[in-house]
């Protein structure tokens, strides 16, 4: 991976960092539980197995999204791509699949394939031509949300083989295989992020890339594969959602990139690089689960969800700063 | 950390508060749950507002919600399941595309639930592939739409008029557009076999493409007597070219819905007609059926609501009964 020859000052900074990581903002869970237990007061159908997993199912696609996000925002990037790439991949899957006849697990690893190969793309374009990640994952959005629309002729793809539907609508021991396909992501990246050493240099190039760079992180390497794995993810998001469907929709995941950024930064993210946890960006993609899934049973216009958000999204940040601001005074 | 923690818990209790004032769901026995598309649409307004009537005149409780625009497949999807869990006893559902409700709608047959296709964007072999059985369908017929076009060019030249005639398809690969246009062209073809398409383009649902066809086919056919646009918009992109062109009382403009720049077209005497759809009869009548299916009743698997033909005469008049569900 890299050379050991880290300096001491960096390796105590990782180190930090890591335990940083472990603790979860109290401040986000508190909103959670606090959100949960007004939805529950205010609707009789909030609490209960078939609503929890519910609000798991929706968070699902939005979830593995939020993933990438924290990963290439903490490492101080930028993805724009993820919403695209994820319908890019489900058409990708779809058409494999349905129009050229392939078995099932090809047609599922298409679609993470198809997703990488985009995020591959992006890591290439931002580390050897020096174009800005701005710049490179929204001409992406444009590139990927074409071909899908190209590929499918602007029309769904229906009739995926038996293991692929089974992979979206499927339910082992009575819960979604989405949801634990989504469970298990998350376990993984969190212990990726927070204990291993890819976790840590994922980090330390957001905090200083020059100082990464001197430690012996070979810093564009390191950038290529996590828009690859952005991408990748990007792909399982697809994948989930295509087989959810049974079909491949090029429209899949329409404006989905600013919805995972939002619950990476509700969760504690730093937009600049340098922090984030997936603990706590699970925590701020279920509040927006929590919060989206209240207002629907309640029955509340979907516009006043966007707002509610947008709100919480503004406040998490400003909480956020305001305790940073109070910690310096001191 | 422990003043901090006191704001948190002040903001939340602000919040609650501040929910508290939404009043509170409570389990109505015998909800029909009503999914459209988006609200952000006068089309889409005008049907909830039949749905909100007819169900006041049944006298049964509903619940209404939408997504936030119509390609939001998944969160529509979400919302759907979300639905289920107040149990109501039916849900009409207008989905964004043919199969990105079928979990949802597999689910609530499962659970007993009547489901309902509101205006035709569920694909029956995909049903019959998925095991989903629909209690019924319903929304304007689009082939007739485009046939009644046909009769009103004919009523207008007569039968055995000659000369070329255009028409303007919407999007490629969009049934909607494709069924006006197949039924215009049918029915032209029957009715007044003189009458020639001699053209028919695919205008992508866009007021100044639909432009731009105008004058290339006015080019090639000077002496074009009659256009059909799948949509009213398209429709109104013709008429700019066809009166740029001088050709205004030459040529015979037809377009379809029957929105409210269409109505003002008419009435200034520009645009000839057009097929107004009537998505709030569209709105009461699923009500009033499902209510029937409930009770035990046949109901009609396929439900067309009729369509109109708006021209000058019947605007000015205001005798026709159906004129009060035009939007």
């Amino acid at each position: 991976m890299t050379h050991e020859t880290a300096q001491p000052g960096l390796w105590a900074r990782a180190q930090r960092t890591s335990v940083e990581q472990l603790h979860i903002r109290l401040e986000s869970f508190i909103v959670l539980i606090v959100l949960s237990a007004v939805m529950a007061v205010l609707s009789p159908f909030f609490l209960s197995l078939s609503n929890f997993l519910n609000i798991l199912l929706a968070t699902s696609t939005i979830g593995v999204l939020a993933i990438a996000a924290t990963y290439v925002i903490g490492s101080g990037g930028l993805d724009l791509s993820l919403g695209s790439v994820m319908g890019l991949s489900g058409v990708a899957g779809a058409y494999v699949a349905v129009n050229l006849g392939a078995p099932s697990p090809v047609g599922l690893a298409t679609c993470i394939l198809a997703g990488a190969a985009a995020g591959y793309v992006n890591g290439q374009l931002i580390t050897r031509a020096f174009v800005p990640a701005f710049i490179v994952t929204l001409g992406m959005l444009g590139l990927a949300r074409g071909l899908a629309l190209v590929i499918s002729d602007g029309r769904v793809i229906y009739g995926l083989p038996a293991v692929m539907v089974y992979v979206g609508q499927g339910r082992p021991l009575g819960i979604p295989m989405p949801v634990i396909i989504f469970v298990v992501t998350a376990i993984v990246a969190h212990c990726v992020l927070a204990y291993s050493k890819f976790g840590r240099h994922t980090m330390a190039l957001g905090d200083s890339e020059s100082a990464a760079r001197a430690a012996g992180i070979r810093v564009e390497r390191h950038r290529r594969i996590l828009y690859t794995l952005s991408g990748a993810l990007a792909g399982l998001a697809g994948m989930l959602f295509m087989a959810r469907i049974n079909s491949g929709d090029p429209t899949a995941g329409l404006n989905y990139e600013l919805t995972a950024i939002t619950a990476a930064i509700i969760g504690g993210t730093n937009l600049f690089g340098g922090r984030g946890s997936i603990l706590g960006t699970m925590i701020g993609a279920l509040i927006m689960g929590v919060l989206q899934n209240g207002l629907n049973l309640l029955a509340v216009q979907s516009y006043y969800q966007q707002m509610a958000i947008g709100a919480v999204l503004i406040l998490a940040v400003f909480i956020d700063q305001y305790q940073v601001r109070r910690e310096s005074r001191v | 950390m422990q003043p901090f923690v006191a704001k948190i818990n002040r903001f939340t209790l602000a919040l609650g508060v501040a929910m508290a004032f939404a009043a509170p769901a409570i389990a109505e026995d015998g909800e029909y749950g009503v999914l459209m598309k988006t609200l952000a649409n006068p089309f889409w307004g005008a049907m909830s507002q039949g749905v909100e009537d007819g169900a006041k005149e049944a006298g049964v409780k509903y619940f209404l919600q939408a997504a936030e625009s119509d390609q939001a497949a998944e969160p529509q999807l979400n919302l759907c399941n979300t639905m289920l869990e107040r149990k109501p006893v039916a849900m009409i559902t207008a989905a964004i595309n043919s199969t990105n409700l079928l979990p949802c709608l597999k689910a609530a047959q499962d659970a007993g639930i009547k489901v309902v296709d509101l205006d035709g964007n569920l694909d029956q072999a995909v049903l019959d592939k998925e095991g989903i059985k629909i209690t019924f369908r319903i929304g304007s017929d689009n082939v007739a739409a485009g046939a009644q076009g046909a009769d009103y060019l004919v009523e207008k030249l007569g039968k055995d008029a000659k000369g070329p005639v255009l028409v303007i398809e919407g999007l490629s690969g969009n049934v909607t557009g494709q069924r006006r246009a197949q039924g215009f062209a049918a029915r032209l073809k029957e009715q007044a076999p003189g009458l020639e398409v001699v053209a028919s383009l695919p205008g992508d649902w866009d007021r100044g493409k639909a432009a731009s066809i105008t004058n290339d086919i006015l080019t090639r056919n000077p002496d074009l007597v009659g256009i059909f646009a799948a949509n009213d918009g398209m429709a109104l992109g013709a008429v700019e070219a066809v009166y740029a062109a001088g050709k205004g009382d030459q040529v015979t403009i037809i377009g379809v819905d029957g929105n409210s720049d269409a109505v003002k077209s008419i009435k200034d005497g520009r645009l000839n007609a057009s097929v107004a759809q009537l998505p709030y009869l569209v709105g009461k009548q699923a009500v009033e059926n499902v209510k029937k299916a409930i009770a035990g009743e046949s109901v009609t698997a396929d439900i067309a609501v009729p369509t109109l033909v708006l021209t000058k005469d019947v605007l000015d008049a205001g005798k026709e009964p159906m004129l009060q569900y035009v939007k």
